[in-house]
Parts: structure tokens; sequence; C-alpha cells
């Protein structure tokens, strides 16, 4: 009896230990601080005004390349010389 | 930003001028399917950025199996935007793949393998196993236990394969077992055998989309359809597609940057529900569905070989389909291609969901 009850101590023992221990941490792979992923966050807002602004650039090109190209002159270049 | 000085110095030294001619002289045919045209050139753009992230991560990657995972650890957490560039790489390798399977299934779906471009789909087709290839020698870079448990499964599984299976799997793992001269042998495939290839095969393939010019459907191959020229035009409409990508690629890579798991343990017993790449899923549940035994034969042999011949068949899929090449239309070729591609999606999803 003495030995049963000496082993459940033992083993009660533990818990405190298994209770303490961390759960093992995941390897971070994106900035923890606030501060930096509040500026990660901005960065990639900027970054899509950007391409929003470059995307609208480009679509006005293409629609003065296909108006001169409607007008049968083969560039820019050409119609200045037209001139 | 016209620099005519510039152009002059050019012009002086080198046939500017032919260039400029071939240039506006190339036009592309538009009618409603010409958007699979922009998957080409997303794959191209996807690969210039994995060799640039990957040129990066180079810098600071130590290929060695006891200091791998540590490097990568430091590039995530200690350089200066490393988990950046690294979850940019993931990314953009994910959507590389992605889309050469679109592409894939563009070409074969509207015949774009018909004589004369069979050497295309040649080309493309092996494009793609480098592709994915590189996926799988860059999962193993990791050297986590995940990747370590993939890659020992995949090589296995090469090696199921009769005659030449137990080469293919000595000469990818470097020995009986995936070790330290696995990671070397995938580091040195990853970036350099890989690489050329790839540059080889594509400078190739673009080579013969100029010899042959855009690929016309059948069905439209008889009407006369409006040219629309490659110079400005199509290059400023790719170029915009292209910053499109770009900003999903920093999105993707900004808001799920990839994890990182526990240095792989060659001794360990592999982690559970292990699953592949999303791109190897179809393969991984094809070969669920095959018993350990079928009439006294290995189950996974007889499913490998059946995988091998399915990918054969898709390969040497110019040389079958007669119809097409003579111009004709082959709606048997049509259903089989619904077939492969419904088979991948299907299989892909449940691996997914499984």
């Amino acid at each position: 009896m003495k030995r049963v009850i000496f082993f459940l101590w033992a083993s009660l023992l533990n818990v405190p230990f298994l209770w303490g221990q961390e759960k093992e941490k995941a390897i971070e792979v994106f900035p923890s601080t606030p501060y930096y992923q509040y500026i990660v966050y901005e960065n990639l807002v900027i970054f899509w005004a950007a391409i929003i602004g470059l995307l609208i650039i480009i679509r006005m090109k293409l629609k003065e390349i296909e108006r001169v190209q409607k007008l049968g002159l083969e560039d820019e270049e050409n119609m200045a010389s037209h001139k | 930003m016209n620099c005519p000085r510039l152009k002059d110095w050019f012009g002086e030294r080198y046939e500017t001028a032919a260039l400029k001619k071939f240039a506006r002289g190339k036009v592309l045919p538009t009618h409603r399917y010409d958007l699979w045209y922009y998957t080409g050139g997303i794959i191209l753009f996807l690969f210039a950025l994995q060799f640039i992230t990957g040129m990066l991560l180079a810098l600071y990657y130590v290929p060695h199996a006891e200091f791998a995972h540590k490097s990568i650890i430091e590039i995530v957490t200690k350089l200066n935007m490393g988990w950046f560039f690294r979850s940019l790489h993931h990314w953009g390798a994910q959507l590389a793949i992605l889309a050469l399977f679109v592409h894939l299934f563009a070409s074969l779906l509207l015949k774009s393998y018909r004589k004369p471009r069979e050497l295309l789909w040649y080309s493309g087709f092996v494009l793609i196993g480098i592709a994915i290839f590189f996926g799988l020698s860059g999962y193993l870079l990791l050297w986590d236990e995940r990747a370590f448990a993939a890659v020992r499964v995949a090589t296995g599984g090469a090696g199921a394969l009769p005659i030449l299976g137990g080469f293919i799997k000595a000469f990818l793992r470097g020995g009986i077992d995936v070790t330290g001269e696995t990671l070397t042998r995938f580091y040195a495939f990853h970036v350099a055998i890989l690489p050329l290839m790839t540059i080889l095969l594509m400078v190739l393939h673009v080579l013969l989309v100029q010899v042959h010019g855009m690929s016309v459907p059948l069905s439209l191959k008889d009407k006369t359809l409006p040219q629309e020229p490659f110079f400005p035009n199509v290059v400023y409409k790719d170029l915009a597609v292209w910053l499109v990508l770009l900003g999903i690629v920093v999105t993707l890579a900004t808001l799920l940057p990839p994890e990182i798991g526990r240095k792989a343990d060659p001794l360990a017993a592999p982690p559970e529900d292990i699953k592949p790449e999303w791109y190897f899923l179809f393969l991984f549940q094809t070969l669920k569905l095959f018993p350990g035994d079928i009439f006294g034969l290995n189950g996974e042999t007889i499913a490998i070989l059946l995988i091998s011949l399915g990918i054969l068949g898709l390969f040497i899929l110019p040389l079958l389909d007669k119809k097409s090449s003579r111009g004709e239309r082959s709606p048997l070729f049509t259903a089989i291609g619904i077939c492969y591609l419904a088979y991948f999606l299907v299989m892909t999803l449940i691996g997914y969901l499984s």
C-alpha cells in the first residue's frame, strides 16, 4: 500500500511541471511588433495605390496609341513628321 | 523617355532598325479566346521573379543538413525584409506552377499542340516537369520535418517504377535514404541545373512561338480575325497584367507568409496528416485509391505505372490527335482534355479537403 501511495504521490508531483511546460513556440515568419506590422500594411496599401495609378497611365497611353493607329499613322513620331 | 542619343549610339553599332521593324510587324489575332495568350507572359514574369528572389535568398542560405534550417530561420527573423523575400519566393512558385497548369490545359483544349506546333507542346510539357521538380527540390531546402517526409514519400514513389525506379530513387536521394546528401543534390538541382535547363527551354519555346506565331483555335481558323500589333499594344497589356500579378504576389506574401516547421530528424516518425504540396495532391490521391496488393502485384507499382502512362499519353497527344493535325475538329480529344482537367481538379480538391 505504501508503495502505491508513494507511486501516486511521485506521479502527481510531475503534474505542476507539466502544466508549467510551455507549448512549443512556432517560428515567427512575420514581424511581431505592432509598429513594424503597421508599417508593412501601410506600405502594402501604398503599393496597391501605385499599381492602380500605373494601370490608369497604361490605359490612357493605350487609348492614345489606338487613336493614333485608327488615324492610319504608325506612331506619334510619324505623326509629328507629317505635321 | 525618348533618349535619341542612346538610340543613335545603338543604331550606329547594331541593326536596331531591323529589330524595330520585326517588333512592329509582329501582330496577334484578336478573338474571344485571346485572353489565354497572356498566360505565357504571366509564366515568364513569375519565373523572372523567382530568379531574382531566389538569388537574394541564395546569398544567405546554407545548403548543409546541420545549418540549412537555422539559416532559413535567420533569413526570416534576423534579415531586414528577409521574411518578405522568402514569402515572395514561396508564393511566386505557387502561382508559377498554377499558371503553368492553366497554360497547359488552355493549350490542350484549344488544340494549340496541333501541327506545326508539336515542338512547342513538348518543350512546354518538359518545362512543367522541370517546374514541379523545382518545387520539390525547393521544398526540401527548408529542411523541416514536413519537407523531409514529403521528399521521402515522393522519391520513394519514383522508386516504385519498374526497372528504372531504383536508379531514379538512388540518383535523387544520393543514397539509400533522404539525408544531407539529398539536400546537397537538391540544392544543386534547384540553383544550377534546373535554372539552366529552364532558361534554355524557355528560349526555345519563345523562339518557336516567334517562328509559328500565335495559335488560333480550330473553330476560328477559317474566319478573318482582326489583328493587333504586338508592339506597343500587346506589350502595354502584358505590362498591366504583370503589374496586377505583382500586386497579388506581394499581397499573398505579406498576408500569408509560409510557416517553418521543426528541423528534420531522419530518425523521428513522420508528422501526422502529412500532405504534399497542392500540385502533387492529384498524384497522392490517386495512389491512395489503389490497394496495397492487386492480384499478387504491388498496388503502388501499378498505380505509378498507370500514372506514368497517363502523363505519357498527354505528352504524346500531338502524335495521337491526327484529326486536328489535318485541321479538322476532334471532339474525342476535346473530351479527353476535359477528362484530364476534371480528374486533376477533382483529385486535387479531394486531396485538399480529406
